[in-house]
């Protein structure tokens, strides 16, 4: 059974995905250490980063 | 995947089960009744849930026992005999005490309980809003979340105070470019694409000048040089002629005084003393070959060569100066071709490079003789100032390029730090604005969620109090801090515990507990409710049962203990859902034989017992079938209004209660019995009407006295069946006014007839025809 941060988390993602702040892959990845309280600066900022420079963003 | 259905529990001298007690569990039912009187076992089998599930025995918890491990066994036995054994569907999970613990067999296979028992009703609501928070942290703890969301506002603020420093820095770097560009004269149009222009600037150029300036004065220094050594070489080259001019004359003047030819002698002698070192014992002279006088001629030769000893020295400095005289000229000869070659690379290093026109040079060559030079360079001695102003120059306009294309460097840095920053950062303060959000979304839900349940459940069992707006609210101000309110008398927020009755408390500390107990995983829980209709006053108890009948399928299982009795009377009569639950009594305890079940059947299902005995025992069947027949007619004449004889004790008799069912009514009687139900749900009903079964029980109702209540002479002139056949009569009205497993027709709900839960019947008329 997920944990309430498990399920927050989840909930986060999707909303940065949904966003286009995340891609999916990166949204996959973070989920879980975002959950657990382990993200890093680097790990917020790279996927972030990387999701900013897509062509797609409106 | 559900769970798997429970089939029996086993209790092994845990607590009051002195001897094994099995409580088995009817199939297809997920509701188990355990009623008992005070001291019959019921919180032992609450217990059993709980060591199972929990490894502990709550019951015996706060009552200052301490550690209670040491009373979980029953008298006369010892911890390693008990056991708690839940047999299901496709599984047997066991539960002993191990070294004080309790260990479970297998662990995949331990149940989830949840146990709430009276004396526990209030713990929530009257908790401190800590301890509050702690029994429904489990719901909204996201301490990780709140961890990655601090990394994330560091982040986010360490990120602004980088660009501010951004833009700091392009500011001085704008004013250092500025101040650049003015002390360079202000060319172009602006500062910054002049310096961008002078960055592009090969800074090997000047490198390049400067190198081939100093190859220049260090040619020109090493040329200043020859003048003095000439001259120097000049004064050597006369000393030495003088001083050879001199030694020679004093060893001619020598030689005139000792003899003429004093010098062929000595050279004879010396060639002698020579022989005569390497012959040392000659048998005759070597000039003359005589033999006389040939004894100390060694010593003779060295004496007279010592007589021309003076004649020596001075023939010594002769050879001396002439090898000096040699030197120094030798040495003059070599100056002026040194200094012919350090002119010719003089002129290397002035023609072979492409000077700049600020830079002056000789109007005419080096000379190549050296007497000529000093002249040459005192006409050139101007030059080395000149070209070491140039040098400064060179060196100044490299620094300043150096220094310039630094702070353009550092300039557009900067400005790309300040961009990559403008991009990025509204990027993560929008994350930052969405995790906050949904972390509070996600608390206020799942806390409007117990809170609407609270609401839900308690406005169930009181109805239009206006007590149910109940409120769970995290203090923005407190870590980990609940507090719960409820509104009252119009006031919203108000403190429960403050307002509500002690009845009111209770209710809704069970609503609480149910409504936590439903939110995590309530399928696979075994939930266990121990006598907590204890303090629930009479109005609300049945309301009560009614949600706790609905409640209970949300789980795995519910198991409730009670010694409210009128639950249990109302079970036999069939008047709850009795198809959801199972309902087992209990024995009062004894040491002896612990604990103990009876068999409990609904009134109906005993009459179907004594019909179905071989033979029928008249005057049983009568009396049972009476007593069903007058619950029915009392329950039809409420249900329709129907007029009968007004009595201080509410007692009605037969008599008076068949007639006041009257022809019009009895005529009009139906119900739709369910038997089955279409490939759409749709309920298959058969319609059956009461009035023939009225009529008979109205023609054969005088068997109950005959039979039933008194000893009647009457009776011997009737027949048995007379008796058996009004109870197969009562039988079938019951049968077909009620169910058994969804009572009887109270709900008038759908506006048109009566209906039993799940309307498996249908009874019309809807009022009573006028």
């Amino acid at each position: 059974m997920d944990t309430p941060s498990q399920v927050l988390a989840a909930k986060i993602v999707d909303r940065l995905v949904q966003e286009k702040i995340l891609t999916p892959d990166a949204a996959k990845k973070l989920s879980p250490l975002l959950a657990e309280g382990k993200l890093r600066a680097e790990d917020w900022r790279l996927p972030i980063e990387l999701g900013v420079g897509k062509e797609d963003k409106a | 995947m559900s769970e798997p259905s429970l089939k029996k529990l086993t209790i092994d001298y845990l607590r009051g089960s002195v001897t094994p007690f099995v409580l088995p569990f009817e199939k297809g039912k997920k509701l188990t009744i355990v009623y008992g009187e005070n001291a019959s076992g019921k919180s032992t089998i609450c217990d059993a849930f709980e060591f199972l599930g929990k490894g502990k025995v709550g019951s015996l918890e706060s009552r200052g026992l301490g550690k209670t491990n040491k009373y979980w066994h029953s008298i006369g036995r010892v911890p390693a005999d008990v056991v708690v054994t839940l047999e299901t569907a496709n599984s047997t999970c066991l539960a002993k005490i191990v070294k004080s613990e309790v260990a479970v067999d297998p662990v995949a296979a331990r149940p989830r309980v949840e146990v709430l028992r009276r004396s526990q009703i209030l713990s929530l609501i009257e908790a401190t809003p800590a301890d509050r928070y702690a029994e429904v942290s489990r719901f909204i703890d996201v301490s990780g979340v709140e961890a990655s969301e601090a990394t994330l506002r560091g982040l986010i603020r360490d990120m602004d105070g980088s660009r501010e420093i951004a833009i700091a820095r392009i500011q001085e770097n704008q004013d250092a470019i500025g101040q650049f560009w003015s002390s360079a004269g202000k060319p172009g149009t602006e500062a910054l694409s002049w310096a961008e222009t002078e960055a592009t600037r090969d800074p090997n150029e000047s490198d390049l000048e400067l190198e081939a300036l100093a190859k220049l004065q260090a040619a020109y220094v090493r040329l200043g040089d020859y003048p003095a050594r000439l001259k120097a070489a000049e004064a050597a080259i006369q000393a030495a002629a003088t001083a050879a001019t001199a030694v020679q004359a004093k060893a001619d003047e020598q030689l005139q005084t000792i003899a003429k030819d004093a010098g062929e002698i000595v050279g004879v002698l010396e060639a002698a003393r020579s022989y005569l070192q390497k012959h040392p014992d000659p048998q005759a002279c070597p000039l003359c070959e005589s033999t006389e006088k040939v004894e100390g001629l060694s010593q003779r030769i060295t004496q007279r060569l010592g007589s021309f000893s003076a004649l020596q020295a001075t023939r010594v400095q002769v050879t001396a100066a002439g090898r000096n005289t040699q030197q120094v000229e030798h040495q003059l000869s070599a100056l002026r071709d040194s200094a012919k070659k350090h002119a010719e690379e003089f002129e290397q290093a002035r023609t072979g490079f492409a000077w700049s026109s600020d830079i002056e040079m000789p109007l005419a060559s080096a000379p190549v003789d050296i007497a000529a030079l000093a002249n040459w360079l005192a006409a050139t001695a101007q030059l080395i100032a000149a070209w070491k102003k140039a040098e400064t120059a060179r060196v100044d306009k490299k620094q300043f390029t150096k220094t310039l294309k630094g702070a353009l460097k550092t300039y557009v840095e900067n400005v790309a730090t300040q961009q990559e920053l403008d991009i990025l950062l509204p990027d993560l303060t929008r994350t930052l604005e969405i995790v906050q959000e949904e972390r509070r979304s996600f608390s206020d839900s799942v806390l409007a969620k117990i809170a609407g349940d609270v609401g839900r459940i308690y406005e169930e069992v009181h109805p239009g109090e206006g007590l149910n707006k109940i409120s769970l609210e995290l203090d923005p101000s407190k870590r980990a801090s609940l507090s719960i309110g409820a509104s009252f008398c119009g006031q919203a927020g108000a403190q429960p515990q403050a307002y509500f009755s002690d009845s009111h408390l209770d209710t809704l500390g069970l609503c609480v507990f149910l409504a936590l107990a439903a939110m995590e995983g309530a399928e696979s829980t075994i939930l266990v409710l121990d006598d907590v209709l204890a303090s629930v006053d009479e109005p609300h108890v049945e309301r009560l049962i009614e949600i706790l009948y609905a409640e209970a399928l949300k789980f795995r299982h519910c198991v409730i203990t009670t010694h409210y009795r009128p639950w249990k009377q109302k079970l036999r009569w069939g008047w709850l859902q009795n198809g959801q639950c199972q309902f087992v009594e209990l024995n009062r305890w004894s040491s002896h034989a612990g604990m103990t079940l009876i068999a409990n059947l609904p009134e109906v299902e005993r009459l179907r017992v004594l019909l179905g005995n071989v033979p029928p025992d008249p005057q049983s069947v009568s009396s049972k079938a009476g007593v069903i027949l007058e619950a029915a007619l009392d329950f039809l004449t409420q249900l329709y209004e129907c007029p009968v004889p007004r009595r201080p004790n509410h007692q009605y008799t037969l008599g008076d209660l068949l007639p006041s069912i009257n022809r019009k009514l009895r005529e009009s009687l139906r119900v739709d019995v369910k038997t089955g139900a279409d490939a759409n749900g749709t309920g298959i009903y058969e319609t059956k009407s009461l009035t023939p079964i009225l009529d008979e029980l109205i023609r054969i109702a005088q068997a109950r006295n005959i039979f039933g209540c008194h000893f009647n002479m009457l009776s011997f002139e009737f027949l048995d069946s007379d008796a058996v056949g009004f109870g197969q009569q009562v039988l079938l009205l019951m049968d077909t006014l009620t169910d058994a497993d969804a009572g009887w027709p109270r709900s008038a709900k759908s506006g048109s007839y009566w209906a039993t839960a799940g309307e498996t019947r249908r009874l019309h008329p809807l009022k009573q025809p006028s």
